[in-house]
């Protein structure tokens, strides 16, 4: 009798003193967990992501190194991703551009779920009729957002240094326009000004090339359509178009500033004599 | 009556209030006042008229309970606590249930997530979910022992055929309770099981009429959907415990008025003297049996406690995807026997004709085996055959494990034991600084990461298990070639595998894809000694994220 009262009295004693010790790890444990879950998310993303976005975006997002199905590579026509002005702040600058009052986080979300018109950005969400479901929209919008987390892309002392160009075009090496093309798939060129030789309705960012080979030379009065090519590619500010697809073009430009550092000498000869041969009209 | 002011004046305060609460405890308990319960604790004789026998005649919890019971049944043989450890269970599987359904909503798109709302957000969440998870299996262990007992002791004999038919309500209730729970989390591991369980219900002979609704019926849906979660969530936290509750009490209804079986050889052959208990082999219920019973449910509840902590996890997979179905499905143990049964006949066959026959034949027994004697040495055959069906019932539950399942090919087995699309994975486990960059052989010795070299060493044995020889390793003796009709290698074997890689080549990658996660990729490839094809080219890809906690899992 008053052994199993013993018993029964430290047994209790025992499951609230238990209890009691585990309430007080909770709160941590409770942050850990929430931590995995989004750790999981991202990685279940990563997955999704190399299956169904590699082929526009990158494997690194990057609208670089593009790679199909079968594993070949092929140009980009999708804006990057794994890229300081969407990701980094909040709002970061691609919000402000496009006058997004929401989050980045939502602003991501919706541009996965309902994709982009006029693009060739697809419907992915179930409710709109594509082939995730929205939880899968979500782990996507993570595995993205955790690229902003990196310091080394959006951390407060980054800070890209330009490789400086001469001031003129006319110490590059002779331009092969032939490889144009495939420099003009590889840098992404053709995610923000579509395809020069396709339907302009394609660019969707950045002014349609299909006829700057006749509008470069126009565009500065005393700048020759090379030396316009040849700056505006190494620094999109000295000059913004009027026109957008979009309307205005944005000021300052949106076009990414370090061309300096991701072309040779040879691909810019190349890039310039290629545009110079686009001529619509 | 004096008021409790009159009391006051008459006695002073203190005298007052001790009496006033000696009279509120005396209401409380129906009839034992403070000096009484003291006195029960004590281990005191009673006073005259018993005052402990008054809550079995007054109160209403005590009502139901026999006010003593046959020193010989209250101690460990025969009862060994099993009807009292399943009411137990039951109790404690509502209460942990109605804490979960709290934070839980039963659809698609919101039920999974609300599990990980619990896990993540919800204080002492993962606890209760463990504790209801371990609970819902051990209730089933502990129901089905319950029954074994009943049947070893003979406990179901006249006059008590009708508390065994009762009884053998309650293990389906127990059963079809813990199933229907499954469902609820949404995931891969609750869709699939449920899917392949409820599968035979299709084939319900004849197909086009009945399987065809009876599936709607069971899934709301010709698959899985909204209206067939809604329907198993009502399932299990209404119409089941509901029947499970009223055949409880119709069972410990029974269970008093027949009284506790003595052990079968304390009494005459044919005679059933529960209910005649001599006045010296009472032991009565309070203070005896209703201590044992506190001290009990402290106990079980620190077990169940100490196990969910430290022990055990319920499993949490992806969210269900009807699309997507998981290598090896398998069954919860406690239903692995059906899917044994699965392979040795059709379904139509198993689920309309054999487990119905059998379920029949159990209900019925008592009324059909009519045999006086409860003694062991009398009930031989009995006893062998009730053996004999636990093996076979061992031997099933084998056969429906992933131990003896259909082998997918070589290397989708060794992907499947080193990253698994769901569940634990060996090389998932291996902690994220430990996981270097780099290319590794199976079996490499990492210096100074013990973890990855463990890991390294898991995917050399599975490629042993998997493969003839290893990255150009000694051929293995036992490995040989299997020969079609025509004497043209079909394909290799060994000890382990039906189906083995001959000459395999693997390797292990590991990549940085963002700043906080890296890519592990498994390759293998095998080639035909012969021809030198590529018989085999494959890779298993897995991220593995710096937060995602998959080691302490």
């Amino acid at each position: 009798m008053q052994v199993k009262v013993v018993i029964g009295t430290i047994a209790f004693m025992l499951v609230m003193i238990i209890l009691g010790v585990a309430a007080l790890f909770e709160p941590a444990e409770l942050a850990e967990k929430t931590d995995a879950l989004l750790g999981r998310q991202i990685e279940k993303g990563a997955a999704l992501f190399s299956a169904s976005c590699v082929e526009c975006h990158g494997v690194e997002g990057k609208a670089q190194k593009c790679v199909d199905f079968a594993g070949e590579e092929k140009g980009c026509v999708g804006l990057p991703l794994n890229h300081a002005p969407l990701l980094c702040g909040e709002p970061s600058e691609r919000l402000l551009q496009v006058g997004w009052e929401s989050s980045k986080a939502h602003f991501i979300n919706q541009t996965i779920a309902a994709g982009r018109t006029g693009t060739l950005m697809p419907v992915w969400s179930e409710s709109f009729g594509g082939p995730l479901g929205d939880h899968e929209v979500e782990q996507l919008t993570n595995f993205v957002l955790n690229w902003g987390e990196d310091p080394a892309l959006c951390g407060e002392d980054v800070v890209v240094e330009i490789v400086e160009w001469p001031e003129s075009w006319e110490d590059l090496p002779e331009g092969d326009a032939a490889n144009g093309p495939d420099l003009y798939q590889s840098n992404g060129c053709n995610a923000c000004h579509g395809d020069p030789a396709g339907d302009p309705a394609l660019a969707v960012v950045g002014p349609w090339l299909g006829n700057i080979g006749n509008d470069a030379g126009d565009r500065v009065p005393g700048q020759s359509a090379e030396q316009y090519i040849y700056e505006s590619i190494l620094n999109p500010d000295a000059f913004i178009a009027a026109e957008c697809p979009n309307g205005p073009c944005a000021e300052p430009s949106v076009m990414r500033k370090d061309y300096g550092n991701v072309l040779s000498e040879q691909d810019m000869a190349d890039l310039i004599a290629y545009y110079l041969t686009l001529q619509s009209e | 009556m004096a008021t409790f002011y009159d009391q006051v004046r008459e006695m002073g305060l203190k005298q007052a209030t001790i009496a006033k609460t000696d009279e509120v405890v005396e209401r409380m308990t129906s009839g034992l006042n403070t000096n009484d319960i003291r006195s029960a604790l004590r281990g005191d004789a009673p006073r005259r008229p018993n005052p402990r026998l008054r809550p079995h005649a007054d109160g209403f919890w005590f009502h139901i309970r026999p006010s003593f019971y046959h020193n010989e049944v209250t101690r460990i043989y025969p009862t060994f606590r099993l009807g009292w450890l399943s009411t137990f269970m039951l109790v404690w599987e509502t209460i942990t249930g109605i804490f979960l359904m709290i934070f839980y909503t039963p659809r698609p798109g919101t039920a999974y997530s609300d599990i990980w709302n619990i896990l993540t957000n919800v204080p002492l969440g993962e606890l209760m979910r463990d504790l209801h998870r371990l609970g819902a299996e051990i209730m089933v262990l502990v129901v089905a022992l319950h029954m074994l007992r009943t049947f070893i002791t003979g406990s179901y004999k006249y006059p008590r055929q009708f508390t065994w038919l009762t009884g053998m309500l309650l293990l389906v209730l127990t059963l079809v309770l813990s199933f229907s729970g499954y469902l609820l989390p949404w995931d891969q591991l609750a869709y699939w099981a449920v899917t392949v369980a409820v599968s035979a219900v299709e084939a319900s002979p004849p197909a086009d009429i009945v399987g065809k609704n009876l599936n709607l019926i069971v899934r709301g849906a010709p698959t899985f959907g909204p209206g067939g979660l809604l329907r198993w969530y009502l399932l299990h936290v209404l119409v089941l415990p509901l029947l499970a509750g009223v055949f409880f009490f119709v069972h410990y209804y029974k269970v008093v008025l027949h009284g506790h079986s003595l052990p079968p050889g304390r009494e005459k052959i044919g005679e059933d003297t529960a209910k005649r208990v001599p006045k010296t082999d009472r032991t009565y219920f309070i203070p005896d049996l209703f201590t044992s019973e506190l001290m009990w449910t402290a106990l079980a509840t620190l077990l169940l406690i100490v196990g969910a902590l430290w022990f055990y996890s319920a499993p949490l997979e992806s969210q269900a995807n009807p699309l997507d179905t998981p290598l090896h499905v398998v069954a919860p143990w406690y239903l692995a026997w059906s899917q044994g049964w699965l392979k040795l006949a059709d379904k139509v066959l198993i689920a309309f004709i054999f487990i119905p026959a059998l379920a029949v034949a159990f209900f019925v027994m008592p009324y059909i085996e009519v045999g006086k004697s409860r003694r062991y040495a009398d009930r031989r055959v009995g006893l062998s055959v009730s053996m004999l069906f636990i093996a076979f019932m061992l031997v099933s539950n084998w056969m429906g494990s992933p131990e003896y399942r259909v082998e997918s090919s070589p290397d989708q087995e060794v992907f499947q034991e080193l990253l698994p699309q769901e569940g634990h994975s060996i090389m998932l486990s291996v902690p994220y600084e430990a996981l270097e960059l780099g290319t590794f052989g199976p079996g490499e010795e990492v210096p100074g990461n013990p973890e990855l070299t463990v890991a390294l060493e898991e995917f050399e044995a599975a490629m042993n298990r998997h493969s003839c020889n290893v990255n150009g390793d000694r051929w293995k003796d036992e490995c040989k070639p299997i020969l079609d009709d025509e004497g043209n290698v079909e394909r290799y074997a060994n000890t382990f595998a039906a189906e083995a890689m001959p000459d395999a080549e693997a390797q292990l990658v590991i990549e940085q894809v963002q700043h906080n996660m890296k890519q592990l990729t498994l390759q293998a490839r095998a080639e035909d000694p012969e021809s030198g094809d590529a018989l085999v080219d494959t890779n298993k890809i897995a991220f593995r994220h710096i937060d995602s906690r998959y080691e302490v899992e």
